[in-house]
Formats: C-alpha cells, sequence, structure tokens
C-alpha cells in the first residue's frame, strides 16, 4: 500500500511510514523494516522552500534538500555554519535527494541497529547488544540505555540556532522537543505517530556572528562523523559576548554544551583561551570501555572550531 | 566445507584437478516445486504507474512502491548502473535526475514519475562520447570498470557545470575530489581518475586520443557486461538463508512451507551431512523464484531448529584449554584454504596448525645471534598486530547457470579464473570439459576471492538443474562483506640483529594468524625472500575460529608480514643511528631492487626529510620507506591462438580480464608485431573453452602471456612469409613489422591477410632459461627471480584529532620490461591505494560474543576514497630477467606490500610514535602520541 498525499495535512494522522527522499527509508525496508504502508511526500507542493519572513526569521520546509539549503545564499549568508554542516554530510548525491525533514528524523546508523541478527532496544528488544558487544563509534555520554549516537548532522547544528519547529499533528516547540533527552532506549527522536514535520524556523540572522562547523572522521570525506561540532559566537571589543556550542555523535540525541557557552562568554577572543575552554567539553562525559577516544575528539573538534570561529568571516560583514 | 572446493589453493590448473578427487562428487540434495508453471511471483500489495523519460524516450513503468529506480531501469537493460552497495555509499548505481547525479539504489522507481532519468548509456549525446568518456578512456581511469559508468555519469555533469562556470581552468584535486566523494572504486583507479577529470575540464584533450585499453570504450559506455549483467530468457533468481550464528547444530531444516510459495521453484540444502554452522553467514540451503523478492519471501519461511554453540571467536578463546576443536580429528580434510598455495600437511594441536617453519634456516644461530646483539644495542624487536581485510570487489561473488540437456553446462561466473573453474564444474558433475562452459566477459574485480569453484556457482549449477531454467545468485553487499573473503588477522613477533658493523646476523618471527574457519596463512617465509643471506628463525601458526574464512587475497601474508619486517628494519636503522635505506641496501642482493635505492635517493622528499620527531606541532609530517618483495609464477601450459582471416587479426586464450588488463596485453602484443592499432587486434578471452590461458592470480597474467603471444606471432608471421612467397615469387622474404619485407619492397600485413587462406596458430610459451625454482604445482611454476618493489611516502598526523593524512607516494618497481606502461601504472597506483586502505581504514568487525559481521556494509567497512590518496608517482626499472621469456615477471601483488608498512615508517618518522596494530585509527594515534 502506498499513498501519495498532496498537502501535508492529508500525510498526517495516517497509518504508514513517511517517505520524503528515502535515502534511509528505502535501505531499512529492504533489510529490516519490511513492506508496511508507505506515505509518500512526492506529490507535496508545499514545505520545498527557504523562505525569509521580513523580519528575517527564516522558515526551511521539510521537504527542503540537504543540497538546496547548502547552496541557499540566505542560509550561506546568514547561517553559515549551517550551510557548512549541511554541504559537509553525506555525499553529493545522498544531498541531491535527501531532505532536512529525513534528515532530522532519520534512524540510528548504529551497526547493530542494522545487523538483523542483533538484539536491540530500537526494534523491540530487551537490551542494547553495543553495550556489551563493540561499540567503538558509540557514545560517550550516558542518557539511557541505548549506546548509540543520533545520526541527524541537521539536527545537531539547528541545535544550535535554537530553531523551532512546525509540526502538522503535535504541537512541539523546538528542535530539543524533537529529541527529548535521549533517555527512552526505543526511540529515535520524540516525535509522536503519524505527526510530520512541516519545518524548522531559524530567528534572523546575527550581525557579526562567527560560525564553524567541523567534524573528526578517518578518512577526508563522505565519512560519518567521529565526533561533530557547531560553534556560533559573537564577539565584541575583543570579548566572546555570546556563544553557543552543539555537538553530535557522541549520544543518543544532538547535545548542547552549556558549560563551554558559559565559560566562553567574557572570555579574551583569543585562540589559547578558547582552547583551554575547550577542555569543559570533557565534563559530564562518561565514555564506554571503547569510546574514551572520543572524549578526547569531543575536545579536540570544539577547540578547533573555537579557533577556526575566531578567524571565520563574520555575518554581515565586520 | 560443503559446496566449495576451496582445498588446492589457486596455484592450480586442470592437471591437478583431474588427480586430485577422481570421482564426481555426489551433488546435493535438492527439492523441485510441484507447481513448475504458475507464473507469477509473490503478489505485490499495489503497484503504482510511473511515467517518467529515460534518455530522451518517453517511458512507461508499473512499479511497486519499493522497487529501486536502479532495478526497474536495469530491467528495461541499461545495465550500465551497477548494484555495489544498495546503501547509497558506492555511487555505482549514479544516474541523472533531471540532470542532477544520484545514486538509484535508494531512489524509489515512483519517484521518477515527471521526471527526466540519464544513465551513462545516454551520456554520449548523438553518438559523440562526453569529453569525460574520452578522457576516462585516454588516461586509463578504469580497471575492472564496475564502478566506471557511476564515475563517469558523476564527472560529466561536474565537467558541464566546471566548464559553465570556469571555462577551461583547471580545477584542483580538491574541487574533483569534492564532486567524486560520493564514488567508490576497489580498484583504485583514482589517481587516473584525478588525470581524466582536470584534464577534460582544460580541454587539453584531443579529440582522437586513443583508449589505453581496447575495452575501454566499452566500461565508459556501460556496454561492458558482467555477470550481474546476464539476464537469460526464463531466468530465475535464488537467495540463500544464511546462519545468523557462528556455531550450530541443525536439529530440523523444513521448507516446504517456502516451496509452497507460488512462483519458488526450487531449493537446494547446503548444510552437508555434519548438519553443522561454523560461521555466521554461512549459507544454509538456497531457494530459485521467478523473482528476487519471491525468493526472499521463501526464505523467511523456512524452518529451522538448532542447537546454537559455543562460539570461539577469538585466538585466544580458540586456544584457550579444553576448547573444543574445530575441525575434530578426521574432519581436516578439504578445509577452506586462505592462501595461494596448495595446503601442506601439518600438525594440529586443538585449534591449532603447525608451525610451519618451511624455510628457517640456522634458526638456532640466528637466535643466538640475538641473544648475543642486545648486549650491544643492535637488536630491534617488536609485536605487531594486523587486523582483518575484506576483498570486497566491487561486483558481488555471482553466477548464472544453465543446463543445455544434462550433458551441457554454461556458467556466467564472476572469476578469475574461467578455465579451472569449468574444470572443477565438469569433475563435479561427471561431464565432459568440453561440455562445460565458464563466461566471464567482464569481472568487476577480484583480488584474489574469486579464483576457485565456490558456493555462488554450486548455487546456481544446483538450482539450474533441479528447476530446468538457468538462475542467478549474487551476493549483497553484506554477504559479500561477510562471506566474500578476507585477508586473514596476524600477530607477528619480530627481532632483528645485526653485528657491529650493521650486517644482519640473524631474524626471528613468529606468526599467529587466524583466517577463521580457513587455514594456510603463512607470512614469514616473506622474510626470507627479502633477505635471503641471515640465518633466520621464521614459524607462522593458524588458528582457527568460528569466524568467516579467509581467502587469498592480493599478495596473501605480504602486508602484515612486510608491516611487521619493514618497521623492524626502520626501528633498527634508527637505533643505529643510520639511514634506512643504507640499511637495507647493504642487506639486499636482490638485483631486481638494487637499482631502485638510487632512485628513491633522488627524490627530493626523502632527501630532504627531518628526524624522527622534528616535528612537534599539532600537524606533523614525516616521511618513510619500505621495501617489498614477491615471487615470480608463471603457468606454462599458457597458450594464446592466433588466426589471420580476411578481416584481420582474432587472438583468443582462455584467460579473463578482471582490470588487469590482459585483454588489452594481447593485443598490444600482436598488434606491435604486424604494425597495427591494438583496436585492429580482435581478442577473444573469458572463456573456458579456448586454448588453456592464464588465472588472474599470483601475478602471473603477463608473464605467462607475453611468450605465447610472441610465438604465435612468429609462427603466424612465418606461415603468412610462405604463402606471400608462394604467390608472388617472392625472393629473400622475411617478417617485418610493416609486411613481409622481400628483394623488391614490403607487402603490408593487411595484403597477406586478404589473400591467405584461413590461418590458425597456437602459441606457447617457452622454458625459463636454467630452468624453474619450483617445477609446476598443479600448473603454475616458481621462477627462480623475485621482484623488488621500494616505496616512499609522506603523511602528516594531526595530533589533535588522530588523523593521518597521506600526502604524496612514490613507487619504484623491478619486474622487468613493461609490455604495457599505461595499465602496469594503473595496477601499481591501485596497489598502493589499496594499501592505504589497510594501513588506515580498513577493518572487518565481528560482534565479539556471537560472531555476525557489523562492518556489513560499505559505510562501516571503510575502503579509501578518493580524496585519501595524494599523488602517486610510479617508477619501472625495467632492467633484468634476461632469462624470462618476455623479460618479466608479474606486479600485481608486488605493488600493494609496502604502503602500510611506508605509512607507519613515516609516522614514526613524523612523531616518533611507532604504530603497532592497523588500522592506524584516530583513537591509535591518539593513544600512541600520548605514550
Ligand atoms: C553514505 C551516507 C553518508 C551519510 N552521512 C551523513 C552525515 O554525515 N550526517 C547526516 O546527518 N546524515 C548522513 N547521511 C544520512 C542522510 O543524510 C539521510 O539519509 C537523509 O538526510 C534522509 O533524508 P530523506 O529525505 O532521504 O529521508 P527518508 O529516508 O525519506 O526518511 C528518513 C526518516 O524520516 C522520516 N521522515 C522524513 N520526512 C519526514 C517528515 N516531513 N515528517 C515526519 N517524518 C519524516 C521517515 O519516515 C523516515 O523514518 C548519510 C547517508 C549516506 C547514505
Ligand atoms: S549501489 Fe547505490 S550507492 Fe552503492
Ligand atoms: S575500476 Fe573501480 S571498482 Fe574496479
Amino acid at each position: 500500500m502506498i499513498r501519495f498525499p498532496t498537502d501535508l495535512a492529508q500525510a498526517a494522522g495516517s497509518d504508514g511510514e513517511i517517505r520524503a527522499g528515502a535515502t534511509d527509508l528505502a535501505e531499512r525496508r529492504r533489510t529490516m523494516a519490511g513492506e508496511g504502508p508507505l506515505v509518500d511526500l512526492r506529490d507535496v507542493a508545499e514545505a520545498r522552500n527557504i523562505e525569509v519572513a521580513a523580519d528575517g526569521r527564516t522558515r526551511i520546509g521539510a521537504l527542503v534538500t540537504i543540497a538546496a539549503l547548502a547552496h541557499d545564499e540566505h542560509v550561506s549568508g546568514g547561517y553559515p555554519g549551517l550551510a557548512q554542516a549541511a554541504g559537509g554530510l553525506a555525499t553529493p548525491q545522498i544531498r541531491a535527494v535527501g531532505t532536512v525533514g529525513g534528515n532530522l528524523l532519520q534512524h540510528t546508523r548504529c551497526w547493530y541497529y542494522r545487523a538483523p541478527e542483533a538484539e536491540c532496544f530500537k526494534k523491540g528488544g530487551a537490551m542494547c547488544s553495543a553495550r556489551k558487544g563493540d561499540h567503538l563509534w558509540h557514545a560517550c555520554v550516558e542518557l539511557g540505555p541505548c549506546a548509540s549516537v543520533h545520526a541527524s548532522t541537521l539536527g545537531m547544528a539547528l541545535l544550535a540556532y535554537d530553531a523551532r519547529i512546525d509540526i502538522v499533528g503535535a504541537t512541539m516547540r523546538t528542535v530539543a522537543d524533537l529529541y527529548g533527552d535521549g533517555s527512552d532506549p526505543t526511540a529515535h527522536n520524540a516525535l509522536p505517530p503519524g505527526a510530520v514535520l512541516r519545518g524548522i524556523e531559524i530567528d534572523p540572522p546575527r550581525r557579526g556572528e562567527r560560525s564553524v562547523y567541523l567534524r573528526a572522521t578517518s578518512r577526508a570525506r563522505a565519512e560519518w562523523p567521529l565526533v561533530e561540532v557547531l560553534v556560533r559566537i559573537g564577539v565584541e571589543a575583543g570579548v566572546i559576548a555570546w556563544a553557543k556550542v552543539a555537538v553530535g555523535a557522541v549520544a543518543g540525541v544532538p547535545l548542547r554544551l552549556p558549560q563551554v557557552e558559559a565559560a566562553l562568554v567574557g572570555a579574551p577572543a583569543q585562540a589559547e583561551a578558547l582552547v583551554a575552554i575547550a577542555a569543559l567539553a570533557r565534563e559530564g562525559t562518561a565514555p564506554l570501555p571503547m569510546t574514551a577516544y572520543t572524549v578526547d575528539l569531543l575536545e579536540g573538534v570544539v577547540a578547533d572550531a573555537l579557533e577556526r570561529a575566531l578567524v571565520a568571516d563574520p555575518v554581515g560583514g565586520s | 566445507m560443503t559446496g566449495e572446493t576451496t582445498r588446492r589453493g589457486f596455484l592450480r590448473t586442470g592437471v591437478g584437478a583431474a588427480l586430485a578427487t577422481g570421482a564426481c562428487r555426489p551433488t546435493l540434495p535438492v527439492e523441485r516445486s510441484a507447481d513448475l508453471e504458475s507464473a507469477p511471483g509473490v503478489d505485490s500489495t499495489s503497484r503504482v504507474r510511473v511515467d517518467t523519460n529515460l534518455n530522451g524516450q518517453p517511458r512507461a513503468f508499473d512499479v511497486a512502491p519499493d522497487d529501486s529506480s536502479l532495478d526497474v531501469v536495469r530491467a528495461t537493460g541499461l545495465t550500465g548502473a551497477k548494484h555495489g552497495c544498495g546503501h547509497g555509499a558506492c555511487g555505482a548505481c549514479t544516474m541523472m535526475l533531471d540532470e542532477v547525479p544520484v545514486v538509484t539504489c535508494l531512489l524509489p522507481a515512483t519517484a521518477l514519475h515527471g521526471r527526466r532519468v540519464r544513465t551513462v548509456e545516454g551520456l554520449a549525446a548523438g553518438g559523440a562520447l562526453h569529453p569525460i568518456q574520452r578522457a576516462f578512456m585516454a588516461e586509463d581511469a578504469l580497471q575492472c570498470g564496475y564502478c566506471t559508468p557511476g564515475f563517469v555519469v558523476e564527472a560529466a555533469a561536474f565537467y558541464d557545470r566546471w566548464r559553465a562556470e570556469h571555462g577551461e581552468t583547471e580545477p584542483s584535486r580538491d574541487d574533483v575530489a569534492a564532486a567524486l566523494a560520493g564514488h567508490l572504486c576497489r580498484c583504485g583507479a583514482y589517481a587516473a581518475i584525478y588525470r581524466a577529470v582536470q584534464r577534460a575540464c582544460t580541454g587539453q584533450l584531443d579529440p582522437g586520443e586513443p583508449a589505453a585499453r581496447i575495452d575501454a570504450r566499452d566500461k565508459v559506455t556501460g556496454q561492458a557486461v558482467y555477470t550481474v549483467d546476464v539476464r537469460l530468457p526464463g531466468m530465475l533468481f535464488a537467495k540463500a538463508l544464511h546462519a545468523p550464528w557462528a556455531h550450530a547444530r541443525v536439529r530440523r531444516l523444513d521448507w516446504s512451507k517456502a516451496l509452497a510459495l507460488p512462483g519458488v521453484r526450487g531449493v537446494v540444502d547446503l548444510l552437508g551431512p555434519a548438519k553443522l554452522v561454523r560461521h555466521a553467514g554461512q549459507q544454509i540451503l538456497a531457494i530459485a523464484a521467478v523473482d528476487e523478492a519471491t525468493a526472499l519471501r521463501a526464505v523467511a519461511l523456512v524452518e529451522i531448529d538448532v542447537d546454537v554453540l559455543p562460539a570461539l571467536l577469538t585466538v585466544e578463546t580458540a586456544l584457550a584449554p579444553g576448547a573444543a576443536p574445530i575441525y575434530p580429528r578426521g574432519d581436516r580434510a578439504d578445509l577452506p584454504n586462505a592462501t595461494e598455495g596448495p595446503l601442506l600437511p601439518e600438525r594440529w594441536d586443538g585449534n591449532r596448525r603447525g608451525p610451519l617453519e618451511l624455510l628457517s634456516k640456522r634458526g638456532d644461530k640466528a637466535n643466538r645471534a640475538i641473544e648475543e646483539a642486545r648486549s650491544i644495542g643492535v637488536v630491534a624487536d617488536g609485536t605487531f598486530h594486523t587486523q582483518v581485510q575484506c576483498h570486497t570487489a566491487l561486483e558481488p561473488h555471482a553466477a548464472v547457470a544453465a543446463w543445455d540437456t544434462d550433458k551441457r553446462l554454461t556458467v556466467y561466473l564472476s572469476t578469475q579464473a574461467v578455465h579451472s573453474t569449468a574444470q572443477d564444474l565438469a569433475q563435479r558433475y561427471g561431464l565432459r570439459d568440453d561440455a562445460v562452459r565458464v563466461i566471464a566477459q567482464h569481472v568487476g574485480g577480484g583480488f584474489g576471492a574469486k579464483a576457485t569453484l565456490q558456493n555462488e556457482a554450486i548455487i546456481a549449477v544446483e538450482l539450474a538443474r533441479v528447476c530446468g531454467a538457468p538462475v542467478r545468485y549474487a551476493l549483497d553487499r553484506r554477504m559479500e562483506l561477510m562471506l566474500g573473503g578476507n585477508r586473514p588477522g596476524s600477530t607477528i613477533e619480530v627481532a632483528l640483529a645485526t653485528d657491529r658493523a650493521g650486517e644482519l646476523v640473524g631474524m626471528r618471527a613468529t606468526a599467529t594468524s587466524t583466517a577463521g574457519t580457513a587455514v594456510g596463512t603463512v607470512t614469514t617465509i616473506l622474510f626470507r625472500i627479502i633477505y635471503p643471506k641471515a640465518p633466520r628463525a621464521l614459524s607462522d601458526l593458524d588458528v582457527v575460529t568460528h569466524a568467516p574464512p579467509g581467502k587469498p587475497f592480493r599478495g596473501p601474508g605480504g602486508p602484515p608480514a612486510f608491516f611487521a619486517l619493514e618497521q623492524t628494519v626502520d626501528a633498527l636503522a634508527h637505533a643505529r643511528g643510520e639511514d634506512p635505506l643504507v640499511v637495507r641496501r647493504r642487506w639486499d642482493p636482490n638485483p631486481a631492487r638494487r637499482p631502485l635505492y638510487g632512485w628513491a635517493e633522488s627524490i627530493p622528499t626523502w632527501r630532504d626529510r627531518g628526524p624522527a620527531g622534528g616535528d612537534s606541532g599539532r600537524y606533523r609530517r614525516g616521511v618513510g620507506v619500505a621495501c617489498g618483495a614477491w615471487f615470480a609464477f608463471v603457468e606454462p601450459r599458457s597458450r594464446v591462438q592466433l588466426e589471420s582471416t580476411p578481416d584481420g587479426l582474432v587472438a583468443s586464450s582462455a584467460t579473463q580480464d578482471i582490470g588487469n588488463g590482459v585483454r588489452t596485453t594481447i593485443a598490444q602484443l600482436i598488434a606491435a608485431r604486424f604494425g597495427l592499432a591494438i583496436t585492429e587486434v580482435f581478442v577473444r578471452i573469458g572463456e573456458s573453452n579456448f586454448v588453456h590461458g592464464p588465472m588472474a592470480g599470483g601475478s602471473r597474467t603477463t608473464s605467462s602471456i607475453v611468450g605465447p603471444c610472441e610465438d604465435a606471432c612468429d609462427q603466424l608471421q612465418a606461415e603468412l612469409v610462405d604463402v606471400a612467397s608462394r604467390r608472388w615469387r617472392l625472393r629473400d622474404a622475411e617478417p617485418s613489422r610493416d609486411g613481409v619485407a622481400h628483394a623488391g619492397g614490403v607487402i603490408p600485413w593487411r595484403d597477406i591477410f586478404r589473400i591467405a587462406p584461413k590461418l590458425v596458430v597456437v602459441g606457447h610459451r617457452a622454458r625459463d632459461k636454467g630452468g624453474y625454482f619450483l617445477p609446476p604445482i598443479e600448473g603454475a611454476a616458481a621462477e627462480r627471480y623475485v621482484s623488488g618493489s621500494l616505496q616512499i611516502t609522506q603523511v602528516e598526523v594531526d595530533a589533535r584529532l588522530g588523523k593521518v593524512r597521506v600526502l604524496e607516494s612514490w613507487l619504484g618497481l623491478g619486474v622487468g620490461r613493461i609490455v604495457s606502461p599505461v595499465l602496469a601504472r594503473s595496477q601499481a597506483e591501485g596497489g598502493v591505494i589499496q594499501g592505504i586502505g589497510y594501513a588506515l581504514y580498513e577493518e572487518r568487525r565481528l560482534d565479539p560474543r556471537a560472531g555476525y559481521l557489523l562492518t556489513a556494509g560499505l559505510e562501516d567497512y571503510r575502503i579509501p576514497g578518493i580524496g585519501d590518496i595524494g599523488p602517486i608517482h610510479v617508477h619501472f626499472d625495467e632492467r633484468g630477467y634476461e632469462k624470462v621469456p618476455g623479460h618479466n615477471v608479474g606486479l600485481g601483488e608486488l605493488v600493494t606490500l609496502t604502503p602500510a608498512a611506508a605509512i607507519a615508517n613515516a609516522i614514526f618518522n613524523a612523531t616518533k610514535w611507532r604504530p603497532d596494530a592497523l588500522p592506524i585509527r584516530p583513537d591509535r594515534v591518539l593513544e600512541g602520541l600520548r605514550r
């Protein structure tokens, strides 16, 4: 069974899996999820644009492709970190069809979740195989019984922008709400069944903001991050006036680092000072036996991103 | 192991086969569906009409909601786009959707509605090739060609964009890498792909520039037919039931419900009489049905009861006191063989086999020298761990089998050995040799994993017989990574000692390797072939576990051995305060490698390197060197048949082109003798019924084929001279490049082809002058030579994020005369690239408790991408090997031996930390730098 609704209201509330670009869903249906009913958003006309309101707020439709987000001039001008995150994830072919909504709501890439042989909370099991098994690429922050990390680069990036979300069929306010606190090992996100994401809204660009997206990997390109980070800072009179730091691939949901943000405010805008503050990123981590290195990487990418942010082009010119 | 003829190594041909097993094996238990007529398979829940435009033509399809665009387009016969991974990582399936490249394995067919699709077949507008296609041909930016359609489509889109925005400016390597980041090439054609894309964009390409390979045009246009592309009328599709357990005894196996499913045609039971599962992924049975979806559903209906047994997954557990033997006494015949050579009889102790100490010599003396040398501080030692590496050729193991009558069998097989697999099939099914035809026109990579008769062929053949229809069976990527083959993991302890003068006075190496359920890993033998003079104690142990079996992988045993040995040599040089090149040159008697030292010393990056650990900042650069050596094998029975016809020359041989380029080599050798262009020689290979040709393994292809080609040319030219002399009553006639030279001038060969009767000759390979080191064993002889290589690599280590980048590599090779410099360079670059993957990224990981595969796709099993390689310079020293007909030995394996060692030595030079485990992941680098 497949339906092709023409707007998102029709898509909401039905039983059936929502299919957008299918770059995550297609493989899961083939190898694990089976052939239940589908709600394909192919013929939906709305939610395909990036719109800028008069006051500068930016709305990104859930069906905007990742490539369109990366190349949008308004986005790369006003939210350079977001554009870098979009342009730096997956591969050109995936970005060409993968959507913002699908990226936010994609399922974990944990190899146990994807292995048909494995037991896993997210597949209805009663345990996390990764915890006692091989968790080389798993969490270093404990939020709940599932050891996997959230896959969404855009979710992490939008968390740094305090993005609001627009949902058909549920009331939720922010990207943070979309993910919840990560304590439920069975969930990939907190979106209620039948709800459909219509879009994202971000505050107007902040003049003078400097932002950087970075990921740690072993290969040069097209590799899932070992750790990823988005840093936004405002610098006034040689001092950090405000800071937002989000990190991904370290926990079951994307995280903000409030301790790092707090320490940054008021710090001198100098590399050594920021690198020292990056060490606070280690606070609150609780690595599994094989993931201690990701704590080092976490500190490393935060330091790196802060250093780069210092010399990044400010939004709207300086 | 059931169904697998893996007992012999692949150093074999038919003679051995006939002697080895004698009678035909009993065939496997099979059952046929009572209902062989019901046409449709499992009814899909709903169908969707899709109106699209395919390569400029309007097309309507009726598709199921979950059908992929790739499958739907390929079913129309446009098989250029390939299924590589099925999950968006490799890009082999790339097509343009409204002129934007997308991966079609993940794109639902319903998404094509109202859109325009362009495949590689539609790239050449009006018959004229796209400049990118021409550039790929001219620069040899392809080997097996399986990834090529995807790369070409993406690169063409990049080219069009680039030219529109930047005119004829050359894109940087980084621009190219960013555009092609969604494509993987297992052969490692990236270096040439950079050249092709960059040159095409600058418009420097001459429209008439010839292709380096004669089949390049077929590969860049999607016309080359691989086994997975074969579609026969009435063909059925097979799927297997794979064990999720690493060790289990099957109590009950009931496929009656599966067989009753409409569209299902037959079942073959692969379990064998012991009813044992010995590794996860093991094929338990296979089912043929009218389509893949039906076969998959049928597999899900099979009922199976098992006793799950304790799995021994590591060397430690397999060797623990009381561990049950995986192969009890009496069950040790016919074991899967992880190496190229035949298995020697060895001692067993529980799960331990060996030690093999074959090439030890004066071992006591070596041990004594090492102990004595310790006191004067001229010993270096270390323990090195290497991981399991998967072959993961981009074309999976695949077979399509069709029985003509009960007596004739045709198998399209993705194989490195058409000839010997056909003989093995004939023997297994009690058929005459000429009643079995194995066909492999194009093979999407093998690297050693496709050298023997294996389950994919057995499944297709058995099911085709029971179902009375052709059957296709192919592994998916998960199973390719699980079962397709792997290089065993090893732990090697090494100690080297010199005297005060720096002469090597003792070598000791003890290796413990595990190839899962396979045996035969040998690594330390390579210590002997590279530094043959020193006293040595060399020992190899094999430990069997309940992990999927290893197979011979390009240079079996080599990369682990050289990773351990060449790092220890480096450490010794460092300890002695000597230049590592000087030390090696002192010990190295091999005339093939000696000239390479001078070449290496002339490389400025090497000359100007700093002291070890000289950099202390975040980014630390270093340069490393490593040497390699490999055996020279040849298949002396190799033949080439050459025919002259009025239209030109036709050469044929039962060999196969797995990307090594033998089709081109044959054409080139013959064309050169007759003054023709390579495209004027018609080469027929990839069929077992042609005259005996070499298998692609043991780096033997070129050295086996040069002699027969030259001999065939000699014979044919002699006959043509004869014909011409008689016809035109020539005086002093003799062959020349341009034709028959005689007292009055030269008659072009083409004129003689036209008037001559059809002539057929068969060229043979002469013996090496002075004979062989080892006479042919099962068809392959070891020559009296050891080939030589030397690699220099520069790396950059990011001390903060633990990342190692390979900046640039130089590979020098002493393999004698290079028949085809472009193809040889491609092989060499590909070997270095595979070696970079081995050094830094690749690693098979199994669940430590249950033994199933975790790195089950090309996202998690990480092979190098185009951004990971740095420039690669290849240098050939063509001297030597005068006594070998053709004056050359193979290089296919040699080129992949040194990268891990050179990279590790470069890391030491950069950081003063010596990596002792592969792959050199960021976590290991961070830990190492903390020490
Ligand atoms: C090789 C490779 C590398 C990758 N690397 C990265 C990476 O580094 N970072 C990263 O973030 N991602 C990465 N990805 C994942 C990729 O970005 C996602 O697959 C993609 O963004 C999903 O978008 P889609 O539109 O195709 O989603 P779909 O596959 O269509 O859907 C994904 C999920 O979201 C749900 N969904 C989709 N849209 C909606 C909606 N509007 N409302 C409610 N539910 C919805 C679907 O039901 C489904 O469960 C990679 C993928 C590949 C293949
Ligand atoms: S087959 Fe589609 S990306 Fe590999
Ligand atoms: S040529 Fe790229 S995979 Fe073989």
